[in-house]
């Protein structure tokens, strides 16, 4: 039983009855009254059992953009149906205007949207159905909270394909189709075709040449069908937080560009989410339908609190890797986890592959670094001095093992990592 | 729209909870019994309380008393003869009460506290105190309690010219006397202006039953039985005459019977609630009806508070942050100059293209040469002694600044 603010105006009423016979008794009496009133109106009201419920989600929907909740209710008692009916999610939906007024005659139905805005990755859940039916009156109804259950699947933003087409288009200059490419390791042979001004002299073949009129250059492009095994590490360093979100949202932008990129190069794509099981797992998916597997397995991705297992990831990387390939590591240039963690098992991974480490940088240590204001700013600046001057020798000592390693700011990560693969396929070494 | 179909549903519909209303209405009982339980207590207890009292009394020596130790039968005729009663239990009732004119009967003075003594004392109307103890003294100097001896009550004659004794006759009574002291504690005659009547057999020295006094201009007897009032001996020989006479002397009689729960001396101040009009009273018993309905109307949520699991905040920076409290804490002037010019010494280095394996004296050449500086203020800048103090920290910390500003590579 619920009452509404009109069993309150009722209730109100009875001071002008006060008024009119000031005695205690008329305060009994109209209350009496109310609650006779309140008691039938809730008897009068439609069961809020008698509605059939049903909900209809927007399929996935990338973060931020607008999803919707649609309730298609059916009332199937035998009194009118007057209701208030409140369609709940979890709070990062955003469900804001999520009630809704219904008046419904018998075998009726009517259908209820309910606009969602995500704020958060992964799969937002409903929670129940409340329905509030009243009397004739207004005065007061029943309630109920029926479990209507329901999925919004939200994927990550994928920001960072606005530096895509750029990427696109150096791709397409080192595909060869530009002819500014020359001849290097781990390239391959694409094509004659006529000689232009601009193209480099050196890449003329000659003998092609002779065989016809014109001068003819060869072209020449990057291997394609390599293997790029993108590596999201969800151990505890992926939830600290640099400046708005945790490390790993931008984690998963950047292994979103490399997923794209390096599907439109031709190469194999392969991505797991790990921290000491595997979270998250894309594999023998190519062509158009990778970027929707990739975004669908990080959509649900969420930073853990346990320490990566390294020798456990390694494992994994071997077992599924059986040629040479693109190792990308998602992870963090965190000195004392890199040092008992990745150091003690890179060798074994850059023995065979090309290992890169794309770390995210923290703006906020930068921010310290160069504060001079007070001499507390001074020891924060020599605090977050020595803090790079470590990650720099971390940094070092990977290269040292052969680690390609990627420290960026979280919004120049994606690009930054882009780069690098797009320099490491035009220097053959994929 | 088709009929309405209540059958199980399909595709994803759902109707109703799965509960009957016999269900509910068990699991509503369950989790509300305790709160019946307890409100249906209270609801007794405020019932039982706001029952009529009884109109009889079980107070003795109480006008509307009938049992043998009341005092109903004495009020009662007194009524008749138009002595208008003002029954009180509180001091300060009986001080309202008692104006010159009247006559203030105080039954018993064993609960009465001494500022309720002086309180029912300090009153202006004539004073008619029965089996007193420590209120005679203050009524009346020069009197004291005396003890009879006697515990039963025996026939005593008049030996006074007092007209109300001499009415009287004889009484029967026993108890406490009144005795006549000075302030040594001897024994002497009545002080003037006192009528010592009723003499008590055997005591030493007199004691007497009654005592008359005019103190101040007010009348104050003292009856040394109580139960010269009650049901039980108020017929006895001439004790109704002189209970009568005494108490009727005046048309209106403040009877007060002090309470052990009273400790009032002054009336209470009149409160809020007295001012009021009785109509704005009981709109303020509507107001709270309106209350309740209020909070019942914004008590129930239309469903439950939807809850999720954030994830943890922990700032990257933190850590960093804590280093720097750190060196802060303990003055580490040392490490962080050290910090401070290593951050300094990599960037140039690398600025000039050096290697990071670079020796000292090759990173103090190169940045000399770049920055066009003494190779020796170079030095001492880079790898000299770190400072001691808060201002040798900033001063380092702004020249390092100014010389990686200087560093361009040539």
């Amino acid at each position: 039983m619920a009452i509404t603010w009109r069993a309150v105006v009722l209730t109100a009423l009875g001071a002008v009855a006060v008024l009119v016979w000031p005695v205690p008794g008329t305060v009994l009496a109209w209350a009496a009254l109310s609650v006779v009133l309140c008691v039938l109106d809730t008897v009068l009201a439609a069961s809020p059992r008698a509605v059939a419920l049903r909900r209809e989600v927007t399929g996935p929907v990338r973060l931020h953009e607008p999803g919707r909740s649609r309730l298609t209710v059916t009332h199937t008692g035998p009194r009118r149906l007057r209701a208030l009916v409140r369609d709940a999610w979890q709070p990062s939906a955003h469900a804001e205007r999520n009630r809704h007024r219904v008046d419904l005659p018998t075998g009726e139905s009517r259908r209820l949207d309910t606009p969602l805005r995500p704020s958060r990755r992964g799969d937002l859940h409903a929670d129940r159905v409340t329905v509030r039916t009243l009397g004739p009156l207004g005065l007061a109804g029943r309630q109920a909270s029926l479990d209507v259950p329901g999925t919004q699947r939200v994927l990550p933003a994928f920001a960072s394909r606005r530096h895509l087409p750029s990427r696109l288009a150096r791709l397409r200059e080192m595909d060869g189709r530009a002819a500014v490419q020359v001849r290097g390791a781990g390239t391959e042979f694409d094509s004659l075709r006529e000689y232009v001004i601009g193209d480099d002299v050196r890449s003329i073949d000659w003998r092609a040449s002779a065989r016809r009129s014109d001068v003819v250059v060869r072209t020449w492009r990057p291997e394609r069908d390599r293997r790029v095994l993108i590596v999201v590490d969800t151990s505890r360093t992926s939830a600290a937080r640099t400046g708005e979100e945790p490390r790993l949202e931008a984690s998963v932008e950047a292994a979103l560009l490399l997923a794209a990129l390096a599907s439109r190069a031709g190469d194999r794509v392969e991505l797991i989410a790990y921290d000491r099981t595997v979270r998250a797992r894309v594999a023998g998916v190519s062509g158009p339908r990778l970027m929707p597997a990739v975004a669908d397995a990080l959509s649900g991705v969420e930073p853990s609190l346990v320490e990566a297992d390294w020798p456990g990831l390694v494992a994994q990387v071997q077992e599924r890797l059986s040629q040479r390939a693109l190792v990308v590591l998602l992870s963090a240039l965190d000195p004392s986890a890199v040092e008992h963690g990745l150091l003690r098992v890179v060798d074994r991974l850059a023995s065979r592959h090309q290992v890169v480490l794309a770390s995210v940088k923290d703006p906020e240590t930068e921010l310290l670094r160069t504060g001079r204001e007070d001499v507390a700013a001074l020891f924060d600046a020599a605090a977050a001095e020595r803090t790079e001057l470590e990650r720099s020798a971390v940094a070092l000592r990977l290269r040292g093992h052969g680690v390609e390693v990627v420290d960026a700011l979280p919004d120049d990560l994606a690009p930054r990592l882009a780069d690098t693969y797009l320099a490491l396929k035009a220097a053959g070494r994929l | 729209m088709s009929a309405p179909t209540l059958s199980p549903v399909a595709d994803g519909t759902v109707l109703g909870d799965g509960t009957t209303a016999a269900g509910r209405a068990r699991g509503r009982w369950r989790r509300w019994r305790w709160v019946v339980g307890i409100a249906g207590v209270l609801a007794i207890g405020v019932g039982i309380s706001l029952l009529p009292a009884p109109t009889r009394s079980v107070v003795p020596l109480a006008p509307d008393n009938a049992g043998a130790d009341g005092a109903m039968a004495v009020a009662n005729v007194l009524r008749e003869q138009g002595v208008e009663i003002t029954y009180v239990r509180g001091a300060a009732q009986a001080r309202a009460a008692a104006t010159a004119g009247t006559t203030l009967l105080v039954t018993s003075d064993w609960w009465l506290t001494p500022e309720q003594s002086a309180t029912v004392t300090g009153t202006a109307a004539d004073l008619v105190l029965l089996d007193p103890y420590t209120l005679l003294t203050d009524a009346v100097p020069g009197l004291e309690t005396g003890w009879s001896g006697g515990a039963s009550a025996t026939s005593l004659p008049a030996a006074c010219t007092d007209p109300d004794a001499e009415a009287a006759g004889s009484i029967t009574g026993s108890g406490s006397g009144v005795v006549a002291r000075d302030a040594t504690g001897a024994a002497t005659d009545a002080p003037d202006g006192t009528t010592l009547c009723f003499p008590l057999p055997g005591t030493e020295p007199q004691a007497y039953l009654t005592s008359t006094s005019e103190v101040d201009g007010r009348r104050v007897t003292v009856l040394g039985d109580a139960g010269l009032l009650t049901n039980a001996r108020v017929a006895e020989d001439g004790n109704a005459a002189l209970v009568l006479r005494t108490l009727g002397r005046n048309p209106h009689l403040v009877w007060y019977v002090p309470s052990s729960t009273d400790t009032s001396v002054e009336a209470a101040a009149p409160g809020l609630g007295d001012l009021l009009p009785p109509t704005a009273r009981v709109l303020l018993w509507q107001a709270l009806v309106v209350l309740l309905a209020v909070v019942v109307w914004r008590g129930r949520r239309l469903g439950r508070v939807v809850v999720e699991r954030l994830p943890v905040v922990v700032r990257s920076a933190e850590t960093t942050r804590g280093r720097g409290r750190l060196y802060r804490t303990s003055r580490s002037y040392g490490h962080a100059a050290a910090a401070l010019r290593a951050g300094v010494a990599d960037r140039c280095a690398r600025l000039l293209g050096l290697p990071r394996t670079a020796a000292a004296p090759d990173v103090i050449t190169a940045v000399a040469r770049a920055a066009h500086r003494d190779e020796r203020e170079v030095a001492d800048l880079l790898y000299g002694p770190p400072p001691t103090s808060d201002a040798g920290l900033e001063t380092l910390a702004r020249r390092l600044d100014q010389l990686e500003s200087e560093v361009h590579p040539t």
